[in-house]
């Protein structure tokens, strides 16, 4: 595969470049939504099946955030009015902001009382997601919207690489990316927080024992990991569009991303957004013309050998 | 002691009855819409349960190996649509079911070492991933799915002659459930609640855990194989609709409201969910929101009694039995506690 | 769990009883016995005035789960408009709730509310449910392109029914499947596209094209009539680009589109209109000079959003919002009176096919004075030679039951009403555009798909230059 790839790289390498670019800042916005569900489930074992649907949420939030902010201007006509920088950040944390609270809401309220019975936990949450999905249906509709950036960001910006250009937002979002990564483990690896979180992750029951308070530990650290999928569904939003189907859509990506690449594993998820982002992006262009929408099978062949080496994932570790 | 029997025989005997009479009991309508789907609902459910209750393996791939089978049974036959080779259904019905069997095994393999939650989600991720493979792969089927799939001659046309395919799907329903049962008490059934409850010992005595696991895969992927083709011949057609996560969800739903443990929990939830949408369509309080109303009553279900509402009956009935004799409460199954990530709830 | 040797067939007996008594309560009080099914009770039905005849029941259903479920209220207003301008009165400002008092020659309509989430499999149950549950005698619908091919197919099980199409706009629904009692009072997709190929090889001097379509099968059916017209004048498509479904991220397609081609077809719909002519106009920025549209892009909503970057594109469909013919604002004042929600939605082709589907029925009873005996033979025949004359021209049915009728070229302009939305301008009109495209397609060809109907000259439609229109 890497070197079909290679090959016709070398016929169109503008093409190559773009649809590389492609795959890099898909796997940014991945790897934002699939932080979050590592984190829930490397420290609590939860399996927050509702974690699609708050990234959806999120995005129904902002974009009706930013619809009343702007007077419905920024998000009607794309490219002809002013959405300031207020006019997409405040959407960006008040969005986030209420998803995290909802995602600590919904963690104290049904899983609180029946921490180690995985399976109810996932039952509970997967049925939160199918009334979260219909109502959202009922007060957002069903078509599709898109979050205005803030019109000082340049639509596109020349990467002068192959005099080419390249939509700014994109870039933006896998600095995002980036930063939050960077974040996440400086707050893991350096922080006396952090440091619990991963003591929790190895052995939860000792940590309790020491006396620390380990609910106030797992209450923080969904309420973190339900604002990062709303981080992402804003930057989903914009980059991409907010659409009733994102719940399910972006389950399955953090599904893969962290079965690929290890529960609980910030680099894991790294790795495994950066493979499925690439993966998505190249499949649809370099497979052979009449077999595109095979792409699915590129996904599906890539877990099959990731597991079949590393049933845990890359960097997934036993209970 | 009166009271124990008709508790025992009476409803038993009732249902029979029922069930053997019900074309002539229902309307056509009723009998195809509600019943029949109700049947072949069952056994989507109950190779869940199967999997879950004596295998402890909670997969949420069933309807995506039913699709499986139903793709490539439809596929094989004269239709609208998909690759039409045309062979005799029958033929094309078994090598469905080799298909579904197949795709079992494989993935039962790749997954037969992780276990608990972590097996859960891959079973999901495979699910979403087959629906999109059918809905992006146009030559097998697309977003329009096969129609006027060509049916075998035996089930005629379920619309003009639903009490065919009532009775297939009925004989199917008992079939799988003695089956079921006769196999869960054999070694091989043994074997895998042996998985189930402590796999390590299983692997200290000598047995091979990884394929136990994969073979119980398969062997839910055959009866999931089976619901697949009913659901086919019940529709006349196949479609990525049929095998989205929503449908997994219903599954799951029937599964748990009927109890994910007992056998027969299935065909209960199957039939009180299907009973419910069709009833809830014409509720205009309800109006379009019965997704919520269905999404509600799982969730309640969940958080109150995880035995579903078989469990529900259990309790009920011991305790009248308990009040109103002086025999002990029985011998009912409890589940294990909830502990490693190995166990259910 | 069970332990083994444990079996007890008591419990076995309780639980089949149990699922068994359910069933059994709930069909008696659901009317499920033999006999005619009462009214259900809490049935979502409405109508029925004074008349004097029997009570006709009229199914209607479109989306109320699924990509199309915001389009509900538009395919209800466009139902209702008919009865209403016959002396029915709505009930809410909701139009899904229906109207009172509606009588057609004499019998009281009763309308019956159906649902479906754009899947073959849930139309075909909810028309089952209404057939054969509800039992309504005329069923208006399906909505989404699939759906239509499935309930075409079932009417066939159901001779004494009359269904009439609702929006859903595949070829194969009237052109293949054939059925005896299934109208389209509308254009096909395939239809909607007539014009255009005319306008890009005569026009605009394109003779090299790409398309770009969602991999479904109303698009396909678009791309084949773009296909077909372009080039059986001359033109070659030289690709076709196919994103998956439900795919927001469009970019990777963008890269494909060779810089050289003279312009590309654009079949991407619905909610992927949007995300697409944004993206594109981020990777490639001249969007309007190469772009040519399919219906979507002058749906009401969808042009809010798009704004300014489109001005210029030229696209066609079946409906001219900018139509000044009296019975045209006739129609479209009407609407807005009965519904102020749908104020400006006229020219939505949700609204108009399920106007045009009401209306056409309506007319057919009142010229068979309600009589639907004989497994409603007459009213079936007035329907096939009903010449419809509808708000934007008169609209006839070939033999399949489908609708000849003309088509509209349109451009998007620059917004001159001042309502912040650029505004449509009708360029020409295409007279009775019939589903084969003088003999392209027939129910012989191939079903539009990924790579049919081929690029091949072939008779040019009457209406193109080289067919002696234009």
């Amino acid at each position: 595969m890497a070197a079909w790839v290679a090959y016709k790289a070398t016929q169109n390498v503008r093409t190559f470049v773009v649809v590389g670019l492609n795959g890099l800042t898909l796997a940014g916005l991945y790897f934002v939504v699939a932080s979050g569900f590592t984190l829930i489930f490397g420290l609590m074992r939860v399996v927050n099946m509702a974690h699609g649907s708050l990234y959806m949420l999120a995005g129904f939030f902002a974009f009706e955030l930013q619809d009343r902010l702007t007077g419905g201007e920024a998000t009607s006509a794309f490219g002809s009015s002013e959405a300031g920088v207020g006019d997409w950040v405040l959407p960006l944390l008040g969005a986030s902001l209420a998803i995290g609270v909802i995602g600590l809401v919904m963690q104290q309220v049904f899983l609180r009382w029946n921490q180690g019975q995985e399976l109810r936990q996932a039952l509970i949450t997967i049925a939160i997601s199918v009334i979260i999905a219909d109502q959202a249906l009922a007060n957002f509709g069903g078509i599709a919207q898109e979050l205005a950036p803030p019109s000082v960001f340049p639509d596109s910006v020349n990467i002068h690489v192959y005099a080419l250009n390249y939509p700014f937002f994109r870039i933006f979002v896998l600095s995002a990316a980036v930063a939050v990564g960077l974040v996440l483990w400086t707050v893991i690896q350096r922080t006396r927080y952090g440091m619990i979180v991963r003591a929790g992750v190895d052995d939860r029951d000792m940590v309790s024992a020491l006396g620390i308070n380990i609910q106030l530990v797992f209450a923080g650290a969904f309420f973190v990991g339900a604002f990062l999928a709303g981080l992402g569904g804003v930057l989903g939003g914009t980059m991409i569009s907010v659409d009733k189907g994102n719940d399910t859509q972006y389950l399955l990506i953090a599904l893969i991303v962290v079965i690929i690449g290890g529960m609980g594993s910030l680099g894991g998820a790294a790795l495994g957004a950066l493979a499925l982002g690439l993966v998505d992006s190249f499949g649809d262009v370099y497979l052979p013309e009449g077999y595109t929408n095979y792409s699915v099978l590129l996904i599906f062949g890539m877990l099959v050998l990731v597991l079949a080496v590393r049933p845990l994932g890359l960097f997934g570790r036993p209970a | 002691m009166t009271l124990d029997r008709g508790l025992r025989w009476g409803p038993g005997l009732l249902a029979v009855v029922i069930l053997a009479l019900a074309p002539l009991l229902f309307s056509d309508f009723y009998l195809s819409a509600v019943i029949t789907k109700a049947l072949w609902l069952g056994i989507a459910a109950v190779s869940l349960i199967f999997l879950a209750g004596y295998a402890g393996m909670v997969s949420l791939g069933q309807v995506a190996l039913y699709g499986v089978a139903g793709f490539t049974a439809a596929n094989l036959v004269m239709a609208d649509g998909g690759s039409k080779v045309a062979l005799n259904p029958w033929v094309a019905t078994l090598l469905g079911l080799v298909a579904a069997v197949a795709v079992g095994l494989f993935l039962g393999a790749i997954a037969s070492r992780s276990y608990g939650i972590y097996f859960l989600m891959i079973t999901l991720a495979f699910s979403v991933l087959v629906y999109f493979f059918f809905a992006q792969v146009t030559q097998l089927s697309g977003f329009g799915g096969v129609n006027n799939v060509e049916l075998p001659s035996i089930v005629g046309n379920p619309l003009q002659e639903p009490a065919r395919l009532f009775y297939i799907a009925l004989v199917v329903s008992a079939v799988v459930y003695v089956a079921l049962r006769y196999i869960a008490r054999a070694p091989l059934g043994l074997a895998f609640q042996g998985v189930r409850d402590d796999p390590e010992r299983m692997r200290a005595l000598g047995h091979n855990v990884p394929l136990l696991r994969a073979v119980a895969f398969g062997l839910g992927a055959l009866i999931a194989g089976l619901a697949g083709i009913l659901s086919v011949w019940w529709n006349t057609r196949i479609s990525p609709g049929s095998i989205s996560l929503s449908q997994t969800i219903d599954v799951l739903v029937i599964a748990v409201i009927g109890g994910l443990y007992r056998l027969e929990g299935a065909w209960v939830g199957a039939g009180v969910v299907s009973v419910l949408e069709n009833w809830l369509r014409g509720v205009d309080l309800v109006g379009n929101r019965f997704n919520t109303v269905i999404g509600t009553i799982f969730l309640l279900i969940v958080l109150v009694s995880p035995g579903g509402l078989v469990g529900i009956w259990g309790s009920a009935t011991r305790t009248l039995q308990s009040r109103t004799s002086s025999r002990p409460a029985g011998d009912t199954a409890v589940p294990p506690n909830e502990g490693g990530s190995h166990a259910l709830p | 769990m069970r332990k083994p040797g444990e079996g007890r067939p008591s419990r076995l007996w309780i639980l089949l009883a149990a699922l068994v008594l359910a069933l059994a309560a709930t069909a008696a009080a659901c009317g499920g016995d033999d006999e005619e099914a009462a009214d259900t009770g809490a049935a979502a039905t409405t109508g029925g005035g004074e008349g004097t005849g029997e009570t006709i029941k009229i199914g209607i259903f479109a989306n109320n789960e699924g990509p199309f479920a915001p389009f509900e209220g538009q395919t209800w207003g466009g139902a209702m408009l008919p009865l209403i301008n016959r002396g029915a009165t709505p009930v809410s400002d909701d139009p899904t709730k229906g109207v009172d008092d509606a009588v057609i020659a004499g019998h009281p309509i009763e309308f019956v509310y159906g649902g479906s989430d754009s899947t073959p499999d849930k139309a075909v149950e909810e028309a089952r449910r209404l057939v054969e549950q509800e039992k309504v005698d005329i069923l208006i619908g399906p909505l989404s392109g699939s759906e239509g091919i499935a309930v075409a197919n079932y009417s066939k099980e159901q001779p004494g029914i009359t269904f009439v199409n609702g929006i859903s706009g595949a070829q194969d629904t009237t052109l293949k499947v054939r059925s005896p009692n299934f109208f389209r009072f509308h254009n096909d997709g395939t239809q909607w596209t007539a014009g255009l190929g005319d306008y890009a090889y005569n026009e605009l001097g394109w003779r090299n094209v790409v398309t770009i379509g969602d991999d479904y099968d109303f698009p396909y059916s678009q791309i084949a009539g773009f296909v077909a017209e372009f080039c059986s004048i001359g033109g070659n498509v030289s690709k076709r680009l196919w994103p998956a479904l439900g795919e927001e991220d469009y970019s990777s397609f963008i890269t494909q589109i060779p810089e050289d081609v003279d312009g590309f077809f654009m079949g991407v719909g619905g909610t992927g209109t949007v995300a697409f002519v944004k993206q594109y106009g981020q990777l490639r920025g001249n969007l309007a000079d190469k772009i040519m549209g399919g219906i979507f892009m002058t749906d009401p909503v969808i042009l809010k959003e798009l704004g300014s970057q489109v001005e210029g594109v030229v696209t066609a469909g079946m409906t001219a919002g900018d139509s000044q013919e009296p019975a045209y604002l006739e129609y479209a004042d009407a609407l807005g009176a009965a519904y102020p929600d749908l104020e400006g939605t006229a020219s939505s082709v949700f609204a108009y096919g399920y106007y045009t589907a009401m209306e056409a029925v309506v007319q057919g009873l009142e010229q068979v004075d309600g009589d639907l005996s004989g497994d409603q033979a007459a009213f079936k025949d007035a329907l096939s030679n009903l010449e419809l004359d509808a708000p934007l021209g008169t609209i006839k049915l070939d033999e399949n039951r489908q609708a000849i009728m003309d088509n509209f070229l349109q451009q998007i302009v620059a917004d001159n009403n001042g309502d912040g939305v650029p505004d449509v301008k009708t360029i020409k009109t295409i007279p009775q555009v019939d589903q084969t495209f003088a003999g392209f397609f027939s129910p012989d060809t191939p079903s539009p798909d990924r790579t049919n109907p081929e690029c091949k000259k072939a008779t040019p439609p009457p209406w193109t230059k080289q067919g002696g229109g234009g």
